[in-house]
């Protein structure tokens, strides 16, 4: 997935000593024919002192720092692919160095779309991750699915990284908005908030809880007819 | 056993009867010892009776747990045995075909002591006085009478038993080089044959042993999942360690037993059997295998060192002590009456290279060279808690560390100094001419003889390229880095809040506190061009603001503010402008105790840390809930002040010193630490 490909790409980043904390925030706004568009951001400003600090050292605590150009390339590679895939449109980026703060939007014509992307986005990075989660709309039945299953082998490679680094995930977050264009009649996940409109759906979780398992971000979530 | 064996000697080493005696047994330690403990039971008395350790916690919890392992009821650490008032030793004897760990303690009540091996289960074998105890493989020897008790862990070293003309001698199979991958993988897998099933072979060889059934059965047991667990670990190493292939006996390929394993195993499936454990459980039986030539490797190299053990033992019970370590002088000369322990060790150089892996890619690496004997000792003192520690060094390793360590701490660092207000201090001082042309030597000397052409040419172009004179006069080689503790700065970053109507997001500021260290650091100079020569530039580069007198360097971003000034041949760098400000106007109130004095001044390394001072200080956000910030508060507030030194060089030998003081309060040091301890818990 793009979001746990950032994970990684900013636990690269980001190897402080101090307690240090990121955001990560997912919305996605499906349309009644199950069109619709993603923006998926990365928000790293609470912990913009360090990060500017780490940008001036070369490696930390054994990873390698990547330098401001080699951030903006590989975001461009990001782009450039997702320009080229299959039902995916509009892409666009914002890097904002000042704050560290990175983000990608693009539209998709079926929420499916997303599923390929992500794992080939991965493989682009170089980066070992299993595709455990997935997007189903289905606009019969409005019914909205996102499937999630924790795999072990998030914890294996967490366990895998230095203490100071396991720090940077204590405190980040994950949020997952899904915004329709109906009201939504139910929603499996006892973790999620629905909005006063009954259009949107969010989801406010600890990066800890879906790298032990504990939390489970899965959700099926039906519209009104 | 084991634990019990732990907790006795952990018991004995830290306690004792009131009385001194001359049973002492080092007498009984052989001349050859690598590494010797020490542990004075009566010093650890006379600041705790028995009966005051038996009520402590780590006694209460002792006995519990014996209670609980082995049904034995102990109420005292006095109930085993050993004479507690005497002093208890381990010591390591290595050569080239063996590593004996060795463990000797006074024995006070034999009748006591043989109880507690009964009441646990272990069978010995009694001849007159004597008694001896082999565990189920013969790698744990213990014999004891009613004068002291020898526990023996012996190792046989592969490097020596994987030595064609030693196998040959002792007809253990042929082993030979790897020819492929596969063979590699065999040989590792065999390589965690089950030791302990070599036990009953043992057993003839040595014909003093006691059958041990109870034990037995039991780490049969356990065996079969450290055989498992023994092949894991195995497999990492296996290409560097065994890359052997052993000849000549028809050996059934493991992975044929694994599928003769996994086809029982299916059969048995519909018995509802755990294959898993049935594949293991086979793989087992086939190493213990009796005619497997692995198994027979192994059972005669258990043999051949238990034999060498129970040899080792007797000479130890029957030796008249002609040959002990008590005839080194350097060891008699390191055994402080008056330290509650010592660690000993005869030669860091002889001790490495007994050890390190001699490899291809290490033997030609002396990282050690030029290391001799070295001790360490704990004192448990009226006001404090000391551990002081020696290295005694080749002539030529001494003089470069005499020469390095010629420089003494720059005097006018004390007119900055407020004993008051700092929470700690590091001051270190040595010549840095010295250094930069002593240092390329020792290069050479570790690295010589494998590529002593190149290190020689590289060693030569450092000291062409570097001027060690002119850079001495920039940096001379002593600074001292002062912690005055830990302020909170505010910062702004961005986030994000969703409104409850669609959850759509609005960016916002937030504002949160950093921490941030507080200190001055100040280091030695003579020649300031250089450094104005940068700071002309950085100011150019707007990097640095020129505030008068001093400078403050701006980090992009960072809330840390960041000061300097040079005066009077030093360099100033500090977190605090006003600070800073009193330092360049001749403000500065200094305060040296003669304790903080004399340590800074009279040697190479010192430094101090006062942990009460930095109690309360820790800003909340570090620590998280109120219950930890209590806990840190109070493990804080309870300990001593902190000093760590060095002192000169005396001839070839470094020294140096931590200790903590003991706070008034406190009845004694091990009091003192079994309460921290209890705290801690």
């Amino acid at each position: 997935m793009i979001k746990r490909n950032l994970g990684y790409f900013i636990l690269i980043l980001l190897a402080c000593v101090f307690s240090s904390c990121f955001q990560i925030i997912e919305e996605i706004n499906v349309a009644a024919n199950g069109s619709g568009t993603v923006n998926l951001t990365v928000n790293l400003s609470a912990s913009k002192t360090k990060v500017a600090s780490i940008m001036l050292l070369d490696s930390v605590n054994g990873y390698k720092v990547p330098s401001k150009q080699k951030i903006q390339k590989e975001m461009d590679e990001v782009v450039a692919y997702l320009k080229n895939s299959p039902g995916i449109s509009n892409v666009k980026k914002t890097v904002d160095l000042e704050n560290y703060i990175a983000s990608v939007s693009f539209a998709f014509r079926n929420i499916s779309n997303i599923n390929n992307v992500n794992q080939n986005v991965l493989k682009k990075m170089k980066i070992k991750a299993v595709n455990n989660s997935s997007y189903s709309f289905s606009p019969e039945t409005n019914t909205f699915q996102r499937s999630y299953a924790h795999t072990k082998e998030a914890l294996t490679e967490y366990n895998k990284l230095k203490p100071e680094v396991k720090n940077v995930f204590k405190e980040a977050s994950y949020t997952s908005i899904y915004r329709f264009e109906k009201p939504v009649s139910s929603c499996s996940n006892p973790l999620a908030k629905v909005s006063k409109t009954k259009k949107a759906v969010m989801l406010n979780t600890g990066m800890m809880g879906l790298i032990n398992g504990k939390t489970n971000i899965s959700n099926k979530i039906v519209l009104s007819k | 056993m084991n634990y019990f064996f732990k907790s006795a000697v952990t018991g004995a080493f830290l306690l004792g009867t009131l009385t001194v005696n001359a049973q002492d047994l080092s007498r009984k330690i052989p001349a050859d010892a690598m590494a010797v403990m020490t542990i004075k039971g009566n010093n650890f008395l006379e600041l705790m009776s028995a009966e005051e350790f038996n009520n402590t916690f780590i006694g209460k919890e002792m006995f519990s747990k014996l209670a609980k392992e082995q049904n034995n009821n102990y109420n005292s650490v006095e109930d085993f045995g050993f004479n507690l008032s005497s002093s208890f030793y381990y010591y390591n004897q290595t050569n080239d075909s063996v590593s004996y760990n060795c463990f000797l303690a006074p024995v006070k009540n034999l009748a006591q002591l043989d109880k507690v091996f009964e009441q646990s289960g272990k069978k010995f074998s009694v001849n007159g006085k004597l008694r001896t105890f082999f565990n189920a493989d013969s790698s744990k020897i213990m014999r004891w009478n009613d004068e002291m008790l020898l526990m023996v862990l012996a190792d046989g070293r592969s490097a020596y038993f994987d030595r064609p003309e030693i196998r040959e001698r002792f007809g253990m199979s042929v082993i030979e080089v790897p020819q492929e991958a596969v063979a590699v993988d065999s040989a590792a897998t065999v390589d965690a044959t089950d030791v302990a099933a070599a036990g009953d072979q043992v057993m003839d060889a040595s014909e003093v042993m006691v059958d041990e059934p109870k034990a037995r059965s039991r780490s049969k047991k356990k065996s079969s999942h450290a055989a498992k667990s023994r092949k894991t670990k195995l497999k990492g190493k296996k290409s560097a360690k065994k890359s052997y292939k052993k000849k000549p006996v028809k050996v059934q390929p493991a992975e044929e037993a694994y599928m003769d394993a996994a086809s029982a195993a299916a059969e048995a499936a519909a018995a509802a059997v755990d294959s898993a454990a049935i594949v293991v459980d086979t793989a087992y039986s086939y190493y213990e295998d009796k005619n497997s030539p692995y198994y027979k490797d192994k059972t005669i190299k258990t043999a051949v060192v238990a034999r060498w053990t129970v040899k080792m033992i007797d000479d130890a019970f029957t030796g008249n002590g002609q040959n002990s370590i008590l005839k080194n002088a350097d060891f008699t000369k390191n055994i402080d009456q008056k330290a509650e322990a010592t660690i000993w060790v005869a030669g860091v150089e002889k001790l490495g290279n007994a050890f390190i892996p001699s490899t291809t890619y290490l033997k030609d690496f002396n990282v050690l060279s030029g290391y001799g004997t070295a001790n360490a000792k704990l004192y448990l003192e009226e006001k404090s808690i000391r551990i002081s520690s020696a290295m005694t060094f080749s002539e030529e390793m001494g003089s470069v560390l005499r020469k390095v360590h010629q420089r003494k701490l720059n005097k006018a660092f004390l007119k900055y100094v407020n004993e008051d207000k700092l929470i700690g201090y590091m001051a270190y001082s040595m010549d840095t001419k010295a250094y930069l042309q002593e240092y390329p030597k020792l290069v050479s000397k570790i690295y010589g003889s494998l590529y002593s052409d190149e290190i020689g040419m590289a060693t030569d172009l450092f000291s062409l390229v570097l001027d060690e004179e002119a850079i001495s006069k920039v940096i001379k080689g002593d600074g001292i880095f002062i912690f005055n503790g830990l302020s909170q700065k505010e910062v702004s970053y961005k986030s994000y809040d969703y409104n409850e109507e669609n959850f759509e997001t609005t960016e916002v500021m937030k504002t949160k506190k950093e921490t941030l260290p507080d200190f001055l650091a100040m280091i030695s100079t003579e020649d300031t061009r250089l450094i104005n020569k940068l700071i002309a530039y950085g100011v150019k580069k707007e990097v640095v603001k020129s505030k008068n007198s001093y400078y403050e360097v701006t980090i992009p971003k960072s809330p840390l503010a960041l000061y300097f000034a040079i005066k009077e041949g030093i360099i100033f760098l500090g977190t605090n402008a006003t600070e800073m400000e009193q330092i360049v106007s001749n403000t500065y109130q200094a305060k040296v105790s003669g304790r903080h004095k004399s340590a800074l001044l009279g040697n190479n390394y010192a430094a101090y840390f006062s942990p009460k001072r930095l109690a309360g200080k820790i800003p909340a956000e570090e620590l998280g809930s109120p219950a930890k910030i209590e806990k840190a508060n109070k493990t804080l507030n309870s300990l001593g002040d902190i000093y760590i030194r060095s002192y000169p060089m005396n001839g070839n030998t470094f020294a140096g010193e931590i200790s903590m003081d003991t706070p008034a309060d406190q009845k004694n040091s091990l009091k003192y630490l079994f309460s921290v301890i209890e705290n801690l818990k």
